[in-house]
């Protein structure tokens, strides 16, 4: 059809490598995208399934058998897992809940102000103090967590929950979606409104902005959900006491457990299957608050 | 020997050195003491895992006669916990007690985050093999830990598979070079072993049994011996027999290495007392086809082994303590209960030798029920263990001969080569950091 | 206190971003520039050893002016380690992001079908931690026990070495991109979702092709959003730490210092010289900001330039 003719105009201007790989056009349109995220998909599913089906597997059906064959051992790595240290394990997922959990609910609230902020007001600095808070991103983390233990030691919060959730609020990325977003999402004539309305900033903040910008701070939440949820070394420099540790870091003592005991490959593959399933339930979960961003731009137009 | 003499020099050399650290930290030791009057209670770094249960003993037994507690903390072992250690001890927080692997010992006492410990348990010297305590004390007088477990090297081999092939056991390295061949034309799929780059403490164990010295003092330097005859020696061995493609290259411990072990395409295994724990997850359907000898020997050299592993327990000097921790770690590393227990729950083999052969390990571990003296060999073994001598910058080496021996084995070429890079870096790094070489 | 700067209004209009940027601020300071300053500071020290280093006193920490960053400087390990990362840096951005915004778009297209499914999936590798992710791409890289190889070997196919050579540029970033395309993708996704409804409309209209809105409107209108992912994608790929992490403990193909911030970390956690991983850091972080802001200004550029035709 006519996607045919353009193509053939334009050949692969600003178009991708992907888009050459992909099925051919068909008559129907939505046949295209369908098939290429179906194989996006499947490329990105693949090794997770590994993942499954390497969880069920006991520890001598791990290594001997072809791999994409489930095994029979999952009841017992669970158990297995459940019963380590008294099950230590689920501590680490309610800290990593926590820390998760908290730390992303503040680090969207805080890019949700400063992005909104950026977004709609002109005020001296505005560009300087965006392009500050954006080049906190530039020094490598691994080359802050030990200055920052060191300053936590100062104030006598390091091995505590705080020392693992404050410094991880900010997010240089969170700030600037919520920027984007609210620029995109918040009309300055719905702002303006507010005010010949009386409404005082928070308010208009609070009441209109706010729910205008949910679709791009469940973006943001997700990301520093993700991000807290996966971070190692901040933990790792932060935290000594085990009951404290977050999942990642768990894990990581069950690998690395000395020279004299292997490593408990059942266990932390189990472990991390495990681990994966509750932020599988979040992107679930945020899917619903996803599609509200049809309903606005319906309400919009 | 000559290097027996100079080793006594070096010793009397850095305890002079060493003369007002050790005054001071007997000082602050007395103060300690005077502050303990009531329950005290401890916070200790470790990684082994069942530690939380040994020290229930100790919190319901003699510690709760003492009033003191102690709190397991439980850690990821490697080269990163020294960091870990060290960034806290430079806030003031560490804890009071760590686990510490014999080769970062030095690293930790030259930051002064070990306290010397040698007034409270300076008299249980005759428990462990000289070859360890001399590790615990740097070869001064001071004492800088108590020894926990240690690694003796042996070998490990199929015992099945080579009757299949006809092989015997090799009791000088010669022999195993020759056993290596002549699986390799029995078998041409089928690998004796590999020599894996990513293990250097593998690496330090072999050369030490031929000899090497890789750290020692000269007055107020340091020498750096890795590159010396005997390491060279073992280098050359090993670098000959990946070139000729007699042994693989590939490294250990990756999915690929666990299935070689299972399926038996590698038959054997230079490893350490701890290995029938590693085989039992890395290679399940092989129980009982193991047999256990002595590492072979080099020639003219007497029969001794090296050693792959092992920890101590230090007290740290932030510990507020030290007398009282001190006494927890003697406990520990020393008290009957406490040893079986370690063994039991954390699968350790005790440094300590009056326990090598007591409780836990009047039996063969299970992986190697076929094998009934498994244990008593070890003793024996463990006994003949060469001296280690380790310098400040261990992880340096380390990581260099991760990255020249790795390539050098994907290559299949000099490992000589590599070894000359691993003593430059080495050197360069101790000067880097300030210290004299000697040349 | 918010509420109080609100009641005057004239002030409270003006004084409101400052309020609303506080936290950030405050965080900033104290959990960024704090460090990051620190970090500085202990570049320009180091240690110094006395006599065999053993005891109480025996290591000090003195002035080293400029000395860790001219030793970085001409650090040919650190030198070695940029140029491989331009080079997988060259396979990883382009394909990353292009895969990206191909997927965005076709979840923003009409009648698209299992868009929740795709999208999850597609999302999903970005939720696996390190610590997996070494064990997973192990087990699929590795000849004996991948199941790809397993399939090769049935059907009598040529089996590379993924894990050496120019192959194994292609294995490090095959890591990246399955873990960071549907971050990206997401970015995307989001900012053509925050594209007003009504913009299509007149396109549609007028006959335009999916593909035509696709090309005319949508790519020009996310931009700023590819110009982001573009900037993070740089700071990730000169920051790359993980996947060669990962697979080194499986090869001997890929050494300690393989990438410049490995490097630093081999320094700081491996070596425990902070002094001289935090002067390489610096330097990283001066290339990066360089890197990142001159494409930055170009982008700009060529932005106005575009308003100007």
């Amino acid at each position: 059809m006519s996607s045919l003719a353009v193509r053939k105009t334009r050949p692969a201007a600003g178009t991708t490598p992907g888009t050459a790989q992909g099925p051919p056009p068909s008559r129907r349109t939505a046949l295209v995208p369908t098939i290429t995220l179906l194989l996006g998909a499947a490329y990105c599913l693949l090794p997770v399934a590994w993942v499954v089906v390497a969880a069920t597997k006991s520890g001598s059906e791990l290594f001997s058998t072809f791999t994409f064959l489930p095994g029979t051992g999952f009841t017992d790595n669970v158990s297995d897992l459940s019963t380590y240290r008294d099950g230590v394990y689920w501590q680490w997922m309610a800290n990593s809940a926590l820390y998760a959990g908290l730390g992303a609910l503040l680090s969207t609230a805080v890019s949700a102000l400063s992005g909104y902020a950026l977004a709609t007001y002109r005020f001296r600095g505005r560009e300087t103090l965006f392009n500050v808070l954006l080049a906190g991103v530039l020094m490598p983390p691994v080359i802050l967590a030990v200055p920052q233990y060191l300053l936590l030691a100062e104030a006598n919060l390091t091995d505590s929950y705080l020392a693992v959730l404050l410094p991880q609020i900010l997010s240089p990325y969170g700030v600037y979606l919520a920027r984007i977003y609210a620029s995109a999402a918040v009309p300055a004539d719905v702002v303006e409104a507010g005010r010949m309305d009386g409404a005082s900033e928070w308010r208009i903040f609070t009441r209109v902005a706010l729910p205008m910008m949910v679709p791009g701070l469940v973006t943001v939440f997700l990301f520093q959900f993700v991000a807290v949820w996966n971070n190692f070394l901040l933990p790792y420099i932060m935290l000594s006491d085990d009951e404290k540790f977050p999942i990642t870091l768990g894990l990581y003592t069950l690998l690395e457990q000395g020279a004299n005991t292997p490593a408990l490959y059942t266990l932390v593959i189990t472990g991390a299957f495990l681990a994966v399933l509750p932020l599988v339930v979040l992107f679930l979960v945020v899917q619903r608050f996803w599609s509200l961003d049809l309903l606005s731009g319906a309400v919009k137009s | 020997m000559p290097y027996t003499k100079r080793r006594r020099l070096v010793t009397s050399a850095v305890a002079v050195a060493l003369g007002a650290t050790t005054l001071a930290a007997c000082g602050s030791s007395d103060d300690s003491g005077d502050a303990r009057s009531g329950p005290v209670s401890l916070t200790y770094w470790t990684w082994t895992p069942g530690m939380d249960k040994v020290v229930d003993l100790w919190n319901k037994g003699p510690g709760k006669k003492e009033q003191i507690t102690v709190t397991v903390k439980k850690q990821a072992s490697g080269d990163t916990l020294v960091t870990k250690i060290l960034t806290a001890h430079k806030a003031g927080q560490g804890p009071d007690l760590v686990q510490a692997e014999y080769q970062a010992l030095p690293t930790l006492v030259s930051n002064d985050a070990l306290a010397d410990i040698s007034s409270e348990v300076g008299d249980v010297k005759g428990k462990f093999a000289e070859g360890v305590w001399q590790q615990a004390t740097l070869g001064t007088d001071a004492v800088y830990a108590v020894p926990q477990d240690i690694g003796p090297m042996m070998f490990y081999y199929r015992e099945d598979l080579f009757k299949k092939y006809g092989l015997e056991v090799p009791a000088t390295w010669d022999e195993f070079a020759e056993t290596a061949r002549k699986l390799k034309k029995a078998a041409p799929d089928k690998d004796l072993t590999t020599f894996s780059a990513n293990d250097s403490g593998l690496f330090a164990g072999l050369a030490q049994q031929a000899g090497a010295k890789w750290w020692s003092t000269e007055g107020e330097k340091w020498k750096v011996g890795v590159n010396d005859e005997a390491t060279k020696k073992v280098a050359e061995f090993w670098g000959g027999l990946v070139k000729e493609g007699a042994i693989d290259n590939q490294p250990m411990y990756t999915p690929s290495w666990n299935k070689a072990l299972n399926t038996g395409k590698q038959i054997a295994w230079v490893s350490a007392v701890w290995a029938p724990g590693t085989l039992t997850t890395a290679a399940p359907d092989t129980k009982g086809k193991w047999a256990m000898a002595p590492l072979p020997q080099w020639p003219g050299g007497e029969n001794r082994t090296g050693s792959w592993g092992g920890s101590s327990t230090g007290v740290t000097t932030d510990s507020k303590h030290q007398d009282a921790a001190a006494k927890f770690a003697e406990w520990l590393n020393t008290d009957r209960d406490a040893l079986n227990a370690l063994a039991k729950e954390g699968g350790i083999y005790p440094a300590s030798t009056s326990a090598q052969l007591s409780g836990a390990f009047s039996n063969p571990p299970e992986f190697f029920s076929n094998q009934p003296e498994f244990y008593t060999k070890a003793a024996d073994i463990a006994e003949k263990t060469a001296p280690a001598a380790w310098g400040p910058n261990v992880n340096v080496a380390y990581t260099t001969f991760k990255d020249a021996f790795g390539s050098a084995a994907k290559n299949r070429s000099d490992f000589t080569a590599a070894l000359d890079t691993m003593q430059e870096e080495t050197v360069a790094d101790l000067k880097k950091q300030g210290f004299e070489v000697a040349r | 206190m918010t509420s109080t700067t609100a009641r005057r209004r004239p002030y409270g209009v003006r004084s409101a971003p400052y309020a609303f940027l506080l936290p950030a601020i405050t965080l900033f300071l104290l959990f960024f520039a704090l460090p990051i300053g620190y970090a500085v500071h202990l570049s320009f020290r180091k240690v110094e050893v006395s006599g065999l280093g053993l005891g109480a006193g025996a290591r000090q920490e003195v002035w080293a002016g400029l000395q860790n960053y001219t030793d970085a400087l001409t650090d040919s390990e650190l030198l070695n380690g940029a140029l491989r990362v331009l080079g997988y840096g060259c396979i990883v951005v382009p394909v990353m992001l292009g895969l990206a915004l191909l997927f965005a778009l076709m979840l923003d297209s009409e009648k698209v079908r299992f868009t929740p499914v795709t999208r999850l999936a597609i999302f999903l590798p970005y939720a696996i931690p390190g610590v997996v992710a070494a064990l997973l791409w192990g087990f699929l890289y590795l000849p004996d026990v991948s199941p790809f190889y397993f399939v090769l070997e049935r059907l009598a196919l040529p089996q590379p070495d993924l894990l050496d050579g120019g192959p194994l540029y292609l294995a490090l970033s095959n890591i990246a991109i399955w873990g960071g395309t549907g971050f990206n993708m997401i970015v995307i996704y989001t900012a053509l979702r925050a594209i007003p409804a009504e913009v299509y409309e007149a396109a549609k209209l007028d006959g335009a092709s999916p593909l035509q809105i696709a090309l005319r409107i949508k790519i020009p209108m996310v931009a700023p959003s590819l110009v982001l992912t573009f900037f993070f994608s740089i700071i990730a790929t000169l920051q790359v730490f993980n996947e060669p992490t990962t697979l080194k403990p499986l090869t001997n193909s890929v050494p300690t210092t393989w990438s410049p911030l490995m490097k630093v970390y081999q320094d700081a956690f491996g070596n425990g010289d902070i002094h001289a991983a935090s002067a390489q850091a610096a330097i990283i972080a001066f290339v990066t900001l360089a890197l990142s802001f001159g494409f930055l200004r170009a982008a700009n550029r060529r932005n106005k330039q575009e308003a100007a035709r």
